[in-house]
C-alpha cells in the first residue's frame, strides 16, 4: 500500500463514513473518471487508486486493518479551512426561546504550486436585448460584452445568448480562437421585443451545459433592464438544476424596472446574488469584477447539508463576502465560490427554544461542507461543520467578540431595509415607514448622510403612494448591502 | 427577554440588535471607539496657548493645511474650495476627501465622515458633520452642522485626533 494514499480523502468522505456512504462517492468518482469518459491527464491512474480505495474500505475487514496503519488526520492536509465564532460562550437554560450568532470563516489554504493555475473559465453572457435596453444602454452594454471577451485567456470557453420573447446563440461556447471575428456579432446585436427571462435563461443554460466540466468554473452571468412575466418558477427550477450541475447564476440588473428580489432568488439558489447597476455606465466595471472573482476561484459551488436539532430553528443566513447576500435557509445552502484570497464568512442567526437545552451540551447544527477544488481531480473531504456550546444556568459576562459586532452591526442596517419592505408589501405602511424612519436615524448616525437622506426621502414617498418607489427600493437594498 | 431601550420591543435573550428598531440591545464597544470627552476637552484647551506659534510652512498654491500634532504630518489645503475629513473603512461608499486612518483615525474615535473644512473667501469654516465623538476647536466643542469660523493656529480635534491649522 503507497503510505502517502489518504483513500477518505481520495473518495472525498469523512473517516467515519458509513458503508453506504462510501458507495456513493465510489460510484461518482468512478463516473467522472472512468477512461471512456475521462478528460485529463492522469484521471485514469486516478480511476484505478479510486477501486483500490472502494475494494479496501468497502470490506469491513481491510478498512479496519487499513485504518490501523493510517497517519493521523492533519489540519494543513484539507485544502480549505475553518473558524466559527459565537455570540456567547454558552447557551443558558431558562423558559424561553434565545437568540445565538454564529459567525463562520472559510479560507482556502492555498499553498504555492498546488494553485498557481488560476482554474479555466466556461461563462456564458445573457443578455437581454429588449426594447427597452436600445440606444446608449445597449451600446455601453455591448462595449462591455466586448471587453469582457477580450479578458478570456486560450483556455476559457465563452459564450453569448441574447433573449426578448425569443432568444438567440450570438456566439456558441468556443475558445478564443479569433477574437475579431467575435466581436462581430456581438456588435450587431438589435434590440427589440419583451422580456422574457427564462428563454434566455434556458438557452444560456445549454451553451454552458456543452462546455461543463468539473476542472472548470461554469456559470452564467445574467443581464437584464426589464421585468419577465409568468416564467418565474420555471427559472427558479432551472438554478436549481444549475446548482446541481454545478454551474452558478449571476444576475445584474439595470435601472429601476428589474424584479430584485426575483433575481436574488434565483442568483441565491446557486449561491450567488445579484448586482444592481444604476447607471449604465457601470456595466463594465461590474464585468470586470466578476471576472476578477471567478478567476480567483478554487473551490466551486460549496454547499452546505446540514440538520438542526431538534428545537433550534435556522433563522437567517447571510454571506459577508465575498459576494455579500442572503443565503436561502432550506436544508441545503449554497454557499457559493471560495476565493484564493478572500474569506468566506457568513453569519447564522439561530434560535433556541428551551426544549432543546436537556443536556450539558448542544450540537446546535450538525453539517458538512463538500469541497471540489477546482484544481483537483477527486473532492478534497468535506468539511464538518458543527455547531456547539455548552449549556449553563447562568449566562457569561463576556461581550460578543468583536467581528460577530461588527458584522451584526452592518447587517442589521440591511435587514431592517428587508423588513420595511415585507411591512410595507403586506399593506403595513405605517409600520414600513416607521422603520424607514429607524434605519435613516441609524445611517446617519453611521456617517451615511446622503443614504440617509435617500430612506428618508423613500419613507415619505411611502407614506403618500403607499408603495416604494422602484428606484428607491433598489438603491437602499444594494447600498446598505454594500456597507457589510 | 430583553427590552430594547429605544423602542420597547421584546427581543428574545441572547439579541445584540433591536429586530424592530435596529439600536444595539446590549452593551460592547463597537466601530468607533468611545471616549470620554471631557478629557479631551481639557487636554486641548491646555495645550492650547503654546501652541500658538504654528511651524511656518505652506505649499505654494495651497490656501492652507493642517498639521497632524502626533506625526507632524502636514496635509495641504490646496486644490478643492472644500474638504471633507474623515477616515475610510472598507465596502464604505462615501470617501472622505482627506483620509486621516495612515495617523490612528480609528483608535482616536475619527468618524468616517467626521467634519469638513470650506473656503469661503477669504474665510475659512469648519463643520462638524454629525461625528460621534465630536469636533473641538481650541477645546470647544462644535455643534454638528453648523459652521464655525477659524483662525489661523486654531487646534481642531476630531475625537482625540489633534490637528493644528495653518491658513495663508
Amino acid at each position: 500500500m503507497n503510505k502517502t494514499t489518504d483513500y477518505y480523502a481520495l473518495l472525498g468522505i469523512f473517516r467515519d463514513a458509513p458503508p453506504e456512504e462510501i458507495r456513493r462517492a465510489y460510484l461518482k468518482a468512478v463516473q467522472r473518471l472512468h477512461p471512456d469518459r475521462n478528460v485529463a491527464l492522469g484521471e485514469t491512474e486516478m480511476f484505478l487508486e479510486v477501486q483500490q480505495a472502494y475494494e479496501v474500505l468497502a470490506n469491513p475487514q481491510r478498512r479496519a486493518q487499513y485504518d490501523l496503519n493510517l497517519p493521523r488526520e492533519e489540519a494543513h492536509d484539507s485544502p480549505v479551512s475553518m473558524e466559527i465564532l459565537y455570540s456567547r460562550s454558552n447557551l443558558v437554560r431558562m423558559g424561553e426561546a434565545q437568540a445565538l450568532y454564529v459567525l463562520v470563516d472559510i479560507a482556502s489554504n492555498a499553498r504555492t504550486g498546488q494553485l498557481a493555475a488560476a482554474p479555466p473559465l466556461n461563462i456564458c453572457l445573457a443578455l437581454d436585448r429588449s426594447t427597452s435596453m436600445k440606444e446608449k444602454k445597449m451600446d455601453l452594454l455591448k462595449a462591455a460584452a466586448i471587453q469582457f471577451l477580450r479578458r478570456m485567456r486560450p483556455e476559457d470557453l465563452f459564450s453569448v445568448v441574447t433573449f426578448s420573447d425569443k432568444p438567440e446563440v450570438v456566439i456558441p461556447a468556443t475558445y478564443q480562437a479569433d477574437r475579431q471575428k467575435l466581436e462581430a456579432p456581438i456588435r450587431n446585436i438589435v434590440p427589440s421585443g419583451a422580456t422574457e427571462i427564462y428563454k434566455g435563461l434556458k438557452a444560456a443554460y445549454d451553451e454552458v451545459q456543452r462546455g461543463r466540466a468539473d476542472g472548470r468554473v461554469n456559470h452564467i452571468i445574467l443581464i437584464t433592464d426589464g421585468h419577465t412575466y409568468g416564467d418565474e418558477n420555471a427559472c427558479l427550477e432551472l438554478a436549481a438544476q444549475a446548482a446541481e450541475q454545478g454551474v452558478g447564476i449571476s444576475a445584474m440588473g439595470i435601472g429601476a424596472e428589474w424584479n430584485d428580489s426575483f433575481l436574488d432568488q434565483l442568483a441565491t439558489r446557486t449561491g450567488h446574488t445579484s448586482r444592481y447597476i444604476a447607471r449604465p455606465q457601470d456595466i463594465q466595471r461590474f464585468l470586470d469584477d466578476k471576472f476578477n472573482a471567478l478567476a480567483h476561484v478554487v473551490a466551486d459551488e460549496t454547499v452546505l447539508q446540514y440538520t438542526l436539532a431538534e428545537g433550534v430553528r435556522l433563522r437567517y443566513a447571510f454571506r459577508l463576502q465575498p459576494e455579500t447576500g442572503p443565503l436561502g435557509v432550506e436544508g441545503l445552502l449554497a454557499l457559493g465560490p471560495i476565493l484564493r484570497d478572500t474569506r468566506l464568512s457568513m453569519v447564522f442567526e439561530l434560535l433556541v427554544d428551551p426544549s432543546a437545552l436537556n443536556g450539558e451540551r448542544l450540537t446546535l447544527l450538525d453539517g458538512k461542507i463538500e469541497v471540489s477544488m477546482k484544481a483537483r481531480t477527486v473532492s478534497a473531504p468535506p468539511l464538518r461543520v458543527r455547531l456547539e456550546r455548552p449549556v449553563r444556568a447562568d449566562a457569561g459576562q463576556d461581550a460578543p467578540p468583536l467581528p460577530i459586532m461588527q458584522a451584526l452591526s452592518r447587517l442589521t442596517l440591511y435587514r431592517m431595509q428587508e423588513r420595511a419592505r415585507a411591512e410595507a408589501q403586506s399593506g403595513e405602511y405605517e409600520k414600513a415607514t416607521r422603520s424607514l424612519k429607524f434605519l435613516a436615524s441609524h445611517l446617519s448616525a453611521a456617517g451615511e448622510e446622503s443614504l440617509a437622506r435617500t430612506v428618508l426621502f423613500e419613507a415619505e414617498h411611502l407614506n403618500r403612494e403607499q408603495t416604494f418607489s422602484q428606484e428607491g427600493e433598489k438603491k437602499i437594498k444594494y447600498a446598505t448591502r454594500a456597507l457589510i | 427577554m430583553i427590552r430594547c431601550n429605544n423602542c420597547q420591543y421584546e427581543n428574545p435573550p441572547g439579541s445584540i440588535f433591536c429586530s424592530e428598531c435596529g439600536a444595539q440591545v446590549i452593551s460592547a464597544d463597537l466601530t468607533t471607539q468611545n471616549i470620554r470627552t471631557d478629557q479631551v476637552r481639557t487636554a486641548a484647551s491646555a495645550e492650547a496657548p503654546d501652541a500658538r506659534t504654528p511651524p511656518v510652512y505652506l505649499a505654494a498654491d495651497a490656501w492652507g493645511s493642517i498639521h497632524l500634532m502626533d506625526s507632524g504630518q502636514i496635509l495641504p489645503l490646496d486644490k478643492r474650495s472644500e474638504y471633507t475629513i474623515g477616515r475610510v473603512s472598507e465596502g464604505q461608499p462615501v470617501m472622505p476627501d482627506i483620509d486621516l486612518t495612515p495617523y490612528n483615525a480609528y483608535a482616536n474615535g475619527v468618524s468616517r465622515l467626521h467634519a469638513s473644512i470650506r473656503r469661503d473667501g477669504k474665510r475659512i469654516v469648519i463643520m462638524d458633520l454629525g461625528s460621534a465623538n465630536g469636533s473641538f476647536v481650541n477645546g470647544k466643542r462644535l455643534t454638528s452642522n453648523s459652521e464655525r469660523l477659524l483662525g489661523h493656529g486654531d487646534v481642531v480635534a476630531l475625537g482625540k485626533l489633534k490637528f493644528q491649522v495653518l491658513i495663508r
